[in-house]
């Protein structure tokens, strides 16, 4: 297949507008082929979107379904020929999401939190999304046998259970979601900062977060750490994310990558006291992030609107709820964590959310370095990723930011420093936050680019980006993002003119990391006992076997030497 | 005003989508274009003909100039007058579920009983009910935390439970009895019960339920008697559960407390 006269953005391979042809062989980019001829003239071709941060499958989605009956109203899409019906706007059913990100030009997205009990859930759900690349970020911030073993700073061990734990959820990489707040929950009460201990465990999120970082180096896994920090969606808590940043500044990364990636930023980035002087600290953050080099962010822009929030932050749900007046799901999760799903209204005239919708703009424009933001709406906490154009819109036009502007709060003006920035994105600064960046970011080296040897997944949008100008023309940006005019994944067109025309599988991505045999043993024999005192099912029901995965892509990693596991 | 009569001989299948089956759709529409209209049979596409015979003046005319009748057992006939905002609708004959939900404006009459979902979610517009009215009438549908807005529903016989669940404004006149939890979780409506009503205003935080008699949760507190229309009630306050302001009167002696 050639992809012929677009006007390519490939900003990982140096490549920033410029009209050249793509082929594509066997699913891969290639020097040169034949075959299918797709024209693109002058229209803007890039690689397929990558969301580096997205809750599309597992338990907390379904409750999520099964609480908002009358979200499953919003977005009914009958059955076609390809594809099967579609429901929901913020919890849509698998098939819908698989559908909806092809349909905007991506191609991969990862689910952010799985716990390893309902890894299981969270798999057959991702069997069911079509089309997409995809892989589950595993839970491992409030668990007991982490948390024992950062008591007794037994990192060998620590590493032995990251990586049985990893093959037991056919994760990819390490979430921590509010250090030791999970189990605190379970008491009724939370963490309040880094340094306040755990109940019961003599451990303080600081050394949680510190210990599973270096373990993750340890293991020379493909992504860094995945952090929700603590105090995450309260007023002030900003000083928070800043003194966790600081806690990981000396680890050394084993890859060419961040120590830290932090998940949906905006919620941490909150200044003020209280509700009433709630104003945004996005310059302190952006100001962090310009002068270090160890942290990658993505944004959690919030969408004005219906959303649902779902986090394994149980105790901010509980507040939600509370402030919201909300129906309220509240899950205690055995040894591992807790969570909570709360459905929400992010409103114009809100002035909290007025702000709050400043900050996530904020913190892609202050930050100098595009490719430490990963443009993301944390589908669908802030909002569903199917308004990721109007983000997009955004953050190429200051036009389209101060007309926005003029329908929200006035505090937006007041309490944020969006009216005085003047920065728009151009299309290369776009395709690194939606393509470069979170590929790079998540270790997915065949992602994100357009080289030799990459996966043939594209993009190509009905935008010609030497006649439009975003600054002033957003309104077509926004409209040709929203349906690719052709996406192409792994070499096969699965989008044409804005409609889904094939529905392949796509590939699951977990990580099998190796750890010296002896620490293994130490683990599984204190883990044992833990399975036959206290968990609800045995070890050996544990573990997601393989024939839940029908297409999985392995990618190894451990520490050296490497040696095979159990 | 134009007349369109729709017409259902005798029905045996699967309940039929009839949402089309409005002002604001058939108005502009001609005799033979009307008989066209595709409607869902199940999961089966069909002309509005296939099932209905259709006669009436021939051209078209605006949609508050027109007065759509539909005869028959119309009981497995759903969402008649959906969202319509003008003209008229009768029904002669027992309506299907969800009749007249989501209508703006516009009068929806029917001549019989209507089956759950009446007027869901309505915002404006009035439905006269001469026979009874299913479950739910003038309620959200599920997961939705607001009913109906606006306008009127008028059931000149029993309603079923949940009338008017999650009211959000408008008014709902009950003259016989009311099911289980009228006004429930009622944020803002009124709701005027002529007959009994069992457990009212569950959950409610603002606007009004008035009963002939009715059975009142614990949760609402006693204000003592007030006239309305010369008439003695025992006003109430709740639902306390929520905090709410909401106001319950009954005009006769509740039965238990």
């Amino acid at each position: 297949m050639i992809i012929k006269g677009g006007i390519v953005y490939d900003p990982a391979n140096g490549i920033f507008g410029e009209e050249m042809d793509i082929c594509i062989e066997n699913g891969r980019i290639v020097e040169d082929a034949g075959g299918e001829v797709i024209d693109a003239s002058g229209l803007l071709v890039m690689p397929g979107g990558v969301d580096a941060h997205s809750h599309i499958a597992g338990p907390k989605m379904n409750t999520g379904r099964i609480m908002r009956p009358d979200d499953s109203r919003i977005g009914t899409e009958p059955r076609t020929r390809v594809c099967r019906p579609s429901t929901g706007y913020t919890v849509p059913n698998c098939y819908a999401i698989g559908y909806r990100y092809a349909r905007l030009g991506y191609t991969t997205a990862f689910e952010a939190a799985t716990p390893i009990i309902e890894a299981r859930h969270t798999h057959e759900e991702l069997e069911e999304i079509p089309i997409i690349d995809k892989g589950a970020l595993t839970l491992f911030g409030s668990n007991w046998t982490v948390m024992e073993c950062v008591r007794d700073n037994d990192l060998g061990k620590l590493a032995a259970y990251v990586a049985w734990g990893l093959r037991a959820a056919r994760g990819y990489g390490i979430k921590i979601v509010n250090p030791g707040g999970g189990e605190a929950w379970g008491f009724g009460s939370n963490v309040k900062g880094v340094h306040d201990p755990v109940p019961h465990f003599d451990v303080t999120p600081a050394q949680i977060i510190r210990a599973l970082a270096e373990v993750n180096e340890r293991l020379r896994l493909p992504h860094s750490i995945h952090l929700h920090f603590n105090n995450l969606g309260r007023p002030g808590n900003y000083t928070t994310a800043i003194e966790t940043l600081e806690l990981l500044k000396d680890i050394k990364p084993s890859r060419m990558r961040q120590v830290v990636h932090v998940a949906h930023m905006q919620f941490s980035a909150y200044g003020g006291t209280g509700w009433k002087d709630f104003e945004s600290k996005a310059s302190a953050i952006a100001d962090y992030f310009n002068q270090t080099n160890h942290a990658t962010m993505d944004l959690g822009q919030i969408i004005f609107g219906p959303a649902t929030t779902m986090t394994a932050d149980a105790p901010l749900e509980y507040a939600n709820a509370r402030i919201g007046h909300q129906k309220w799901s509240n899950h205690d999760i055995e040894l591992e964590e807790s969570s909570g799903v709360v459905p929400w209204v992010y409103m114009r005239k809100m002035p909290v959310n007025a702000v709050q919708w400043a900050i996530g703009l904020e913190l892609a424009l202050l930050t100098n370095d595009p490719w430490k933001v990963v443009m993301t709406t944390d589908h669908p906490n802030g909002g569903p990723f199917v308004n990721y154009p109007e983000i997009i819109a955004l953050l190429m036009s200051r036009e389209k930011r101060e007309e926005e502007m003029k329908t929200l709060h006035e505090v937006v003006r007041s309490r944020s420093t969006l009216p005085s920035i003047e920065r728009e994105l151009d299309w290369s600064e776009i395709v690194i936050m939606t393509r470069a960046a979170p590929a790079r970011i998540l270790g997915l080296e065949d992602k994100g680019h357009l080289g030799t040897g990459a996966d043939a997944d594209v993009s190509i949008y009905n935008i010609k980006p030497d006649e439009i100008d975003p600054s002033k023309d957003h309104a077509k940006v926004k409209v040709g993002m929203s349906r690719a005019k052709y996406t192409i994944k792994g070499g096969a067109v699965v989008v044409r003119d804005g409609e889904i025309v094939a529905a392949p599988q796509g590939r699951t991505y977990w990580v099998d990391a190796a750890v010296p045999e002896s620490d293994m043993d130490r683990m599984l024999l204190d883990l044992k006992e833990k399975f036959e005192r206290y968990y609800s099912i045995r070890m050996s029901n544990y573990m997601v076997q393989d024939a839940y995965i029908s297409n999985p892509f392995v990618v190894r990693a451990g520490v050296q030497p490497l040696r095979e596991v159990i | 005003m134009r007349t369109i009569t729709i017409k259902l001989p005798e029905y045996r299948g699967v309940p039929v989508e009839a949402e089309r089956i409005s002002p604001d759709v058939l108005a502009g529409l001609s005799i033979r274009e009307i008989s066209e209209v595709e409607v869902w049979q199940g999961n089966r596409r069909l002309k509005l003909s296939d099932i209905f015979l259709i006669s009436g003046d021939p051209d078209p005319d605006r949609p508050e100039n027109t007065r759509i009748v539909v005869e028959g057992d119309l009981s497995k006939i759903k969402r008649l007058g959906e969202g319509m905002s003008t003209g008229v609708v009768e029904i002669i004959g027992n309506a299907g579920m969800h009749a007249g939900n989501s209508m703006r404006g516009g009068v929806l009459q029917i001549k019989g009983n209507a089956d759950d979902w009446l007027g869901r979610e309505m915002r404006g517009g009035r439905i006269v009910v001469e026979g009874d009215a299913g479950n739910y009438a003038g309620a959200g549908y599920r997961g939705e935390r607001c009913g109906m807005r606006g306008g009127e529903i008028i059931i000149k016989g029993n309603a079923g439970a949940f009338l008017g669940e999650h009211l959000c404004g408008g008014t709902i006149e009950v003259v016989g009895d009311a099911g289980d939890f009228p006004g429930c979780a009622n944020q803002g409506g009124v709701i005027r019960i002529h007959g009994h009503a069992h457990l009212p205003g569950a959950e409610m935080v603002k606007g009004s339920i008035t009963a002939g008699s009715a059975r009142v949760l614990p949760s609402f507190a006693y204000e003592g008697t007030v006239e309305l229309g010369g008439l003695t009630y025992k006003k109430y306050v709740g639902d306390l559960v929520e905090n709410g302001k909401g106001e319950l009167y009954v005009a006769s002696d509740q039965i238990g407390k």
